[in-house]
């Protein structure tokens, strides 16, 4: 559908495009990191390619493979109905990325969802950075292939507010000494 | 000579992939080397090419075009292209498939091959078609007892023979042959002999439909939900590589992996019948004084008692111990209680054959012998010990080449007798602290074989109830007798321990070259995985492989 | 104190002068608010009445949507899908299994293709009556909620005769549908649609004319049609700003290129042009459901092929064949090949899209949804600051930002 992009896109940047496919009807372009915002901006501003909005931003994690994190990105053409993904690959070592929301301000949560599950960090957002659905407080990112299914982390602690009704159940200091020593099931480490 | 060998190779394309493979390779096998699956049922590398079951044909351009030849029989030709997705050879699969299930009996839901069944792999990948068969399918006996181990249902073989062949060329105990004719062809044995031999077991792994069964092992799992374990067996003093199959912490079977130097791809019977010891009868509870108490009350007890004694404590180390188990174990025989020697104990001996089985009956002698060695202390038998002046005795493994109940009765008379075991035996009681140890299933380590060859197993469960691997009894031992040791896993243990065994004595083993799982506690299975377990389940990487000394 | 009226006028002169210092108020709206749709929590700067920052936090409802996907086969995934937009769950079957079947490379029957389209539009009638009904309800006017959710149940009702669950169908299959038609559903349908338009209607005519309605979303939350397509908005909220992008027009699919149906699209892009398009797209999905009924005809519901589909019942029971079949589809899951994909479907709330990776095996790598809701609440900010509180309630409303969606 958008192979005129594609071969636009290369005649401008040539071999910055690392490698370009076409799968099940859809065309991906595959770029380093480092040439992430420059082509992006060109998408954007460019009048035949009117990438303008963004759809998604989506992480894959290949573990095992080097690098391991692959960031794709959506992009759409309303006035020119085509559509274009955006492959970035991020290794595990260095997980940080440049930030398109200066360009499309509509990543903004989905950069946070990225960070907050696969704890790649985007370097130049236009908002700080947190978390989109786990609480501040969490340590891990949930959607790497290394978390465990039903990890969890610690529970944020009760504070001992005195002058507050509580109901039934163990306090903020009333964990019993022997069994806080075993590792519950819910407990188990989590590699990071 | 050899060098002029070693660079004659031979130039094939496969599926248009060029490759380079020795000469004298089949076609299956060199597909196998650039990734692409020919499929058989009848060929195994280990045995005699019969190519009846004709799956593995494909076109090459050496033959005549249209003639499809036997991958598994055919061996490459100089500049000779395979394929194997042309429309003939789809086609010749899918009828070959469609063939091979006309008369086979409607059985999956009650097939222990269910999951590991070439069968189903097959039709789904070559022939997903519905069924053309319009007459009713044969019968034939579907419970026959070959032998005091093997159960035969003639209805759904499919006759590769592969069965037959293994009992005639690897066996030698041609019990088996193909009887009838056509559509009536049975393999049975020849009359008046019965499959009593010790390496029936392969042929229930070689059956590749659920026409062997192992009566051991009968309707007692599913494969789909077995988790397989890469361990060693602990029959004898070959150290077979095996698989240890096993779900929620019990083991259900061991089957054997490739080693061409070990164990080619076999194991015996003597070595499958051993994951029974893994789960009956097994000690989970610290004993003292006959009364089970907590583990650290144990150590505790047994450290005080055991240091009053100061040098005149016999320390017996069992073979079936791991190497890094040995090596803890002789730090704390040497450093913690002065001792001078270990008495290296074990299963008696019984009788080798001619294959794989040998007439040591223990998985370690030479990994303690060189245990003793790096601490060194001196390795004395164990009919020495009876003879020796011993006032306290410390029971690594409770195996022992003697009559149990007798030396119980003479071990009764020593005031301090501290014992770590697996399972439940007549010496516990004698002893006066009893220690529960994992076995080789619940904690990793290295056994060394009779060839000299270090062996790494890795743990499949948690260990059962209190039970903890060798090393770390012995690391809570020497903590309380006032020698901080800080192992806290099986590696460190190997790599502070194993620095002092005799250079070269394990060869060119690497302790990291083994791929450790870096997962721990619930984790999903990876995707991809594809060895028959069900999608969704999650296995259970024991935590504690290793354990925490402290 | 000032002794004499004298002092008192002259104090009061003083502090009319003083100068007038304000604090800006942090307010928190937090999860559990009457009127905001489901679990969000606002981190609101008011200067006076006016929204000078606005900070959602979601996450309340996050229940590990992708992580238990990649942990199930193929067909096990369905049942999550339902409860992503739960108010439009047959919306969600039905992209989720476009997108498995563009990997796989099958294509589904033509009566698939048909009960498809009506499921979707039904639910998409289901969601819309709800927004406008809560809406509505939050804004003060009670009785078109109950209007609206009387018209739902009774599409509910017709919903479970077809699927046998009123709001998480997990209907269709991999490769079609489950189940067919039921006897005499067709007229049941067209009876109830008749019931519902009454009922629609009625919420029109109090709603749209209505003074204090037009005053409190007339020029509120207005969003300019560049800012929407930067904020990544799709579905009615974009089409509310006057952009004509539907994915059933510009990307047909199932039968939508044989239906005759129009896409409303509004001018201001302010919150009633929002709700009006709303009321403007259940007329069209009325007719885009009866034109198919006309036009469907009798066959098969599931491609022929046992790779994707369980085999019969009765060949199951009887052949080799199909019980192998049935035994590798449901204890390994549906084989679909290696690759990736990303395929697109109009939910009630925007573009619906699906981004798979498949390794070859029965479970799928990765499986990502793209929320509708998200951008749009990533552009709930840009619409509300600098107007006043009240103005974010119907904003918020109409974004109809469905939790299971947003925090999966």
């Amino acid at each position: 559908m958008s192979e005129a992009v594609v071969r636009r896109i290369a005649d401008r940047f040539g071999d910055k495009i690392l490698r370009a496919f076409s799968q099940h009807g859809d065309e991906a372009i595959v770029v380093a990191r480092e040439d992430l915002v420059e082509i992006a901006r060109f998408c954007h501003d460019d009048e035949e390619i009117d990438l303008k909005m963004p759809v998604t931003l989506t992480c894959v994690d290949y573990l095992g493979e080097k690098p391991r994190f692959e960031l794709v990105y959506v992009l759409y053409s309303v006035k020119k109905k085509h559509r274009l993904q955006i492959r970035v690959r991020v290794p595990e070592e260095d997980p940080e990325a440049p930030s398109l929301t200066p360009i499309y301000r509509g990543l903004d949560y989905w950069e946070r969802y990225v960070w907050d599950m696969y704890g790649i960090r985007f370097s130049g957002r236009l908002k700080p950075l947190k978390r989109l659905w786990m609480w501040e407080e969490f340590e891990g990112h949930p959607l790497r292939k290394d978390f465990p299914l039903r990890g969890r982390t610690g529970q944020i602690p009760e504070l001992d507010i005195q002058d507050i009704y509580r109901g039934p159940g163990p306090g903020p200091k009333s964990r019993p000494a022997s069994r806080a020593a075993e590792p519950r099931p819910s407990q188990l480490p989590i590699v990071k | 000579m050899s060098e002029e060998k070693r660079t004659e190779l031979v130039n094939v394309t496969i599926d248009g992939i060029p490759t380079q493979v020795p000469p004298g390779t089949n076609l299956v096998e060199a597909a196998k080397a650039v990734g692409v699956e020919i499929p058989h049922y009848c060929y195994h590398p280990g045995l005699s090419i019969a190519a009846n079951c004709r799956m593995c044909l494909v076109e090459t351009n050496k033959h005549p075009p249209g003639k499809l030849v036997p991958g598994c029989q055919i061996t490459v030709m100089e500049g000779m292209e395979v394929t194997t997705q042309s429309k003939r050879v789809k086609d010749q699969q899918r009828a070959v498939q469609e063939f091979l299930l006309l008369h086979h009996p409607v059985d999956c839901a009650i097939c222990d091959q269910a999951g590991e069944c070439r069968l189903q792999d097959y039709y789904q990948e070559y022939d997903y078609k519905p069924s053309r068969l319009d007459s009713p399918k044969w019968m034939k006996n579907k419970r026959k007892v070959l032998g005091p181990t093997i159960v035969l249902d003639q209805e759904r073989c499919i006759m590769c023979t592969r069965c037959v062949r293994f009992m005639k060329e690897v066996a030698e105990d041609p019990v088996l042959g193909v009887f009838g004719r056509g559509t009536r062809e049975v393999i049975d044995t020849f009359p008046g002999k019965t499959l009593d031999n010790n390496y029936s077991g392969n042929i229930v792994d070689l059956c590749p439909v659920g026409a062997l069964t192992w009566r051991d092992n009968r309707f007692r799992a599913r494969a789909y939900f077995l988790t397989a374990t890469p361990s060693i067996c602990t029959g004898c003093e070959r150290g077979c590589n095996v698989y240890l199959d096993h779900f929620q912490g019990v083991p259900y079977r061991y089957r054997p992996r490739e080693n061409p130097e070990v164990n080619q791809y076999w194991m015996c019977d003597v070595g499958r019948l051993g994951y029974h010891a893994l789960h009956d009868d097994r000690l989970v509870a610290a004993r003292v004084d006959g009364e089970e108490t907590e583990a650290e009350a144990a150590v505790l007890a047994a450290a005080r008692k055991l240091g009053e004694l100061s040098g005149k404590a016999a320390v017996v180390v069992s073979p079936l111990l791991s190497l890094e188990d040995a090596l803890a174990v002789a730090a704390l025989a040497k450093e913690g209680l002065g001792a001078k020697a270990i008495y290296v104990s074990g299963r008696a001996a019984g009788e080798g054959d001619r294959l794989l089985l040998r007439s040591d009956r223990n998985p370690n002698r030479k990994g303690v012998e060189l245990a003793a060695q790096a601490m060194g202390l001196e390795v004395r038998a164990f009919d020495a010990l009876q003879g020796a002046k011993v006032e306290g005795l410390l029971l690594a493994g409770l195996e022992i080449p003697a009559d149990e109940a007798g030396f119980a009765e003479w071990a009764k008379k020593i005031p301090t007798v501290v014992a770590m075991g697996t399972n439940v035996s007549p010496l516990l009681g004698a002893a006066h602290v009893v220690l529960p140890l994992a076995p080789h299933s619940e904690a990793e380590g290295t056994f060394v074989n009779f060839q000299g060859r270090a062996q790494r197993f890795l743990a499949a469960y948690e260990p059962r109830g209190a039970a903890l691997p060798g090393w770390a009894w012995a690391a809570r031992l020497l903590r309380e007798l006032g020698h901080e040791t800080g192992w806290s896993s099986t590696r460190e243990v190997f790599m502070d321990l194993g620095r002092k065994l005799p250079e070269g004595s394990l060869g060119t083993f690497d302790w990291d070259a083994t791929p450790r799982r870096h997962l721990k506690g619930v984790v999903p299975l990876p995707g991809g995985t594809v060895d028959g377990r069900p999608a969704g389940m999650r296995e259970l990487i024991p935590l504690r492989t290793g354990g925490t000394a402290a | 104190m000032p002794e004499t009226k004298n002092d008192l006028a002259n104090l009061q002169e003083d502090v009319l002068d003083a100068k007038l210092s304000t604090k800006s108020l942090s307010l928190n709206m937090g999860p559990s608010h009457p009127a905001s749709h489901g679990t969000v929590r606002f981190h609101i700067e008011l200067d006076g009445e006016i929204i000078t920052k606005l900070d959602p936090e979601i996450g309340f409802l996050h229940r590990g949507f992708e992580k238990s996907c990649e942990n199930s086969t193929w067909t096990q995934c369905l049942p999550y899908t339902d409860r992503l937009n739960y108010l439009s769950s047959m919306c969600n079957n039905f992209g989720f299994l476009t997108a498995v079947e563009k990997l796989a490379g099958i294509e589904i029957p033509e009566r698939a293709k048909y009960i498809r389209t009506i499921g979707a539009e039904l639910h998409r009638l289901c969601d819309h009556l709800t927004c406008v009904g809560a809406m509505a309800m939050e804004l003060g006017g009670f009785t078109p909620f109950l209007w609206a959710i009387e018209a739902r149940d009774i599409l509910w009702d017709r919903v479970a005769e077809l699927t046998g669950a009123r709001v998480t169908t997990s209907y269709g299959r991999i490769g079609g549908v489950n189940r067919d038609l039921p006897e005499g559903w067709v007229q049941k349908v067209k009876d109830s649609l008749v019931r519902v338009a009454e009922l629609r209607d009625d919420i029109d005519a109090l709603l749209t004319h209505n003074r204090i309605f037009l005053e409190r979303t007339r020029g509120t939350g207005k969003m300019s049609a560049e800012d929407a397509i930067n904020y990544g908005f799709t579905g009615p909220m974009l089409r509310a700003s006057g952009v004509d992008y539907d994915v059933r027009k510009a990307h047909p699919y199932w039968v939508y290129d044989r239906v005759d149906f129009e896409v409303p699209l509004g001018s201001e892009g302010d919150n009633y042009d929002r709700y009006y398009l709303r009321i403007a797209e259940m007329k069209e999905s009325e007719r885009i459901i009866l034109q198919c009924f006309e036009q469907m005809e009798p066959g098969p519901i599931l491609v022929d092929d046992w790779r994707y589909v369980l085999p019969p019942k009765n060949e199951v029971y009887s052949t080799i064949e199909g019980v192998i079949g049935h035994f590798k589809i449901v204890m390994e899951g549906v084989k679909i090949p290696a690759g990736t994909v990303y395929s697109y479907t109009e939910s009630p709330n925007g573009e619906l899209g699906w981004y798979l990776v498949s390794d070859g095996s029965g479970r799928p790598y990765k499986v990502h949804c793209r929320a509708p809701g998200i951008p749009l609440l990533g552009g709930l900010e840009h619409m509300v600051v600098g107007s006043l509180l009240p103005d974010l309630i119907p904003t918020f409303d109409l974004i109809n930002m469905i939790g299971g969606e947003v925090e999966q």
